[in-house]
């Protein structure tokens, strides 16, 4: 009986602070880790998010705050970071990188009823079949597969073989572009998957050379995809096309590290700058300063969106209830510099923004546009 | 079997030579330290990470060549291995059984945990110009750096040899690995030459890890997997027997590369260790060792 007076003193304690100060919102990113490289954006994007809301005066009359929890590279430590966002309190949680990641931790928003809105990670079974509790706003595993494998098809590809890590979301990918492939009468010739940790692909490149594909399909995070080129270079792997499912090929840190060897390859990616929405010219500008200097990533601008539709939400609900920010996230349709943003029920997905990719190829040791026609492409080169 | 298959076949043999040839190098270490002192140092690979490392600090400050490295690696290596003899495992005294794999082990931790906080969590590489060079031998192509490996690895191994063979350093290290009793009567001071040979495992594993550096990125916990490969290596040949590692490397390279090349990457760590489980069940010495005798 203390103990719950005492309870329900704190929470009428805590809850006359807020009214006053801001308003507080959950978001979890790698700020340390294996994915520290995708956190360091994505903190970018918040910041830049954060500032532009608050600079439009916030949200009912208050400034908003992000409570910024790191999930360390790690599923367990993920759900941790979840789970101290839940007892903050939080109306709703901005949720990260990597889909091994989001999917144990969308999970258990979702039990505890707190709208999870995913910013990045896009393994499909995430929303496919989703819950109510779980919201995306980038685009699923299967548009990463399909605007590369529209570029094998629009450019009479026979075959192309796959190498896919076996995280979630290589996994994703991978399985989206077999699927595609069926669709669009490709073969897949090779099919090779791989665990983390795996630093030497030379044998099963040289598989993958003798079978002789027009293109080659990979999917795998930073470090693997900078292994991944230098060794299929190195052991003469030549077909038409080098295709990365964005991750680690979509990052400037690809091109800087893999040097020369990151030539022509092309990458899905979810954001560039050269996209035809209002205000990502200017977005480009404010993250990269927030960047101090760097070319931001997709993810920054993700995370930027995310700040936005979790504060848009905030503001239709009227406060911080989590059953109305959830209702609030259904209705909501909103022009964001990264896209628009509208949560359908669609294909077997549920709450989930239908948003299609686009291709950037490198070029001169950097990223241009290439796919689709709404991004003014340069012509794609190909390597024979 | 068609020419491209034969030749995807022979190159998949020969880079998985070159790459034997490096768990050669890292075997190397180890069993010379078991050789001589009966400890199995379980923080091989920790020591391979700080070769990778000094490499990197050293590219990112200087931009100096990674194999030049070398020069400041394998020192650094000796150093620290003669230290760590010294001062922590020569103290263990009778327990030096047990207690050098809780101290092997703890070491490693310490290690990961430094480089950890010095250079963070994330991978990391270096971008030489010559990181995807090749040249070309009969339609099989040869990645360079990986070539400067194996000629790396075959020349520390041959260095070793004249070494334990031709000089009289080497006498007392091999005075000391058949009997330490003995050797300290015949005035070999025995502590000095244990301290000697764990600087030089240590140095083989930075040594090692310098000649990956061109060809692998680097995180703290990198060296994890290359202490089993290493274990594996110096029980495929005998513990304790150098020459046996050696083999013991290159049966590892290759039986790995072609099980990832016919069968599938993802098993790739384990042709290694059902071969590890064969050799154990079939010849518990080892390919060419001999049972270690007991006094």
């Amino acid at each position: 009986m203390h103990k719950a007076a005492l309870l329900a003193l704190t929470l009428a304690v805590t809850g006359a602070a807020q009214a006053q100060g801001t308003i507080k919102i959950g978001a979890i990113t790698s700020v340390t880790g294996r994915f520290a490289e995708f956190g360091k954006m994505q903190l970018a994007g918040f910041k830049v998010g954060v500032a532009e809301v608050n600079r439009k005066g916030g949200i009912l009359g208050r400034k908003i705050e992000l409570i910024i929890e790191d999930n360390a590279s790690d599923v367990n430590k993920g759900l941790s970071a979840a789970e101290r966002l839940v007892n903050a309190g939080v109306p709703l949680v901005i949720n990260e990188y990597s889909s091994s990641l989001v999917k144990a931790q969308a999970q258990y928003l979702a039990r505890q009823k707190v709208p999870a809105l995913v910013i990045t990670s896009s393994g499909d079974d995430i929303t496919k079949p989703g819950s109510d509790y779980v919201y995306r706003l980038n685009q699923p595993a299967t548009e990463y597969a399909r605007v590369l494998l529209n570029i094998f098809r629009d450019n009479k590809f026979k075959s192309f073989a796959v190498i896919a890590g076996t995280g979630a979301f290589e996994k994703s990918v991978a399985d989206a572009a077999k699927e595609i492939a069926g669709e669009y009468g490709l073969t897949v010739l090779e099919d090779q998957r791989y665990d983390r940790g795996l630093t030497d692909f030379r044998p099963v490149l040289n598989r993958i050379k003798a079978r002789n594909p027009d293109g080659i399909l990979m999917v795998s995070y930073a470090e693997d995809s900078v292994a991944l080129i230098r060794q299929a270079r190195e052991v003469g792997l030549r077909p038409r096309l080098f295709a990365g499912g964005a991750a680690g090929f979509a990052l400037p840190e690809f091109v800087k590290d893999a040097g020369s060897a990151a030539e022509n390859v092309v990458t899905a990616t979810a954001w560039i700058p050269q996209l035809r929405y209002a205000g990502t010219q200017k977005l480009n500008v404010e993250l990269k300063k927030a960047l101090g200097g760097q070319e931001p990533s997709y993810h920054a601008a993700q995370a930027y969106a995310g700040v936005l539709v979790a504060a848009e939400a905030i503001r239709r609900a009227g406060g911080t209830d989590r059953e109305k920010v959830r209702a609030a996230l259904g209705s909501l349709t909103m022009q964001t510099a990264f896209g628009p943003i509208q949560f359908k029920d669609y294909e077997g997905f549920r709450n989930q923004n239908p948003l299609a990719m686009v291709a950037q190829q490198v070029q001169g040791g950097a990223f241009v546009p290439v796919y689709p026609k709404s991004v003014v492409p340069r012509a794609i080169k190909f390597e024979r | 079997m068609d020419q491209a298959s034969l030749t995807a076949l022979l190159q998949t043999l020969a880079q998985g030579l070159l790459t034997g040839g490096l768990y050669a190098l890292i075997g190397t270490g180890l069993s010379l330290i078991f050789g001589v002192m009966r400890v199995i140092n379980f923080a091989h690979g920790d020591f391979l990470a700080i070769g990778m490392f000094i490499t990197l600090a050293l590219f990112r400050s200087f931009n100096l060549d990674p194999y030049l490295s070398l020069l400041v690696a394998a020192p650094a290596g000796f150093a620290l291995g003669f230290v760590i003899q010294r001062f922590v495992l020569a103290r263990l005294g009778d327990r030096l059984g047990e207690g050098s794999m809780l101290a092997t082990l703890g070491i490693g931790l310490i290690v990961s945990n430094t480089l950890l906080l010095t250079f963070g969590a994330q991978p990391q590489n270096i971008n030489v110009p010559y990181a995807t060079n090749t040249f070309q031998l009969g339609g099989v192509q040869i990645s360079i750096p990986l070539l400067i490996a194996g000629l790396g690895t075959v020349t520390a191994i041959v260095g070793l040899n004249l070494l334990l063979y031709r000089t009289e350093l080497g006498r007392a290290i091999r005075a000391t690995a058949q009997n330490p009793l003995g050797a300290e009567l015949q005035g070999v001071k025995t502590t000095q030459i244990q301290a000697i040979v764990f600087g030089l495992g240590v140095a083989f594993a930075a040594i090692a890890g310098v000649l990956l550096m061109p060809l692998l990125y680097a995180f703290p916990t990198v060296g994890e997997n290359y202490t089993t490969k290493a274990f594996i290596v110096t029980v495929l040949g005998g513990l304790g027997n150098l020459p046996g590692a050696v083999v013991g490397g290159l049966v590892l390279g290759v039986i790995e590369s072609l099980g990832a090349f016919y069968v599938s990457n993802n098993y790739r760590d384990a042709y290694g260790l059902v071969a590890f489980l064969l050799v154990l069940l079939l010849r518990p010495e080892g390919l060419f060792g001999r049972t270690v005798k007991r006094v």
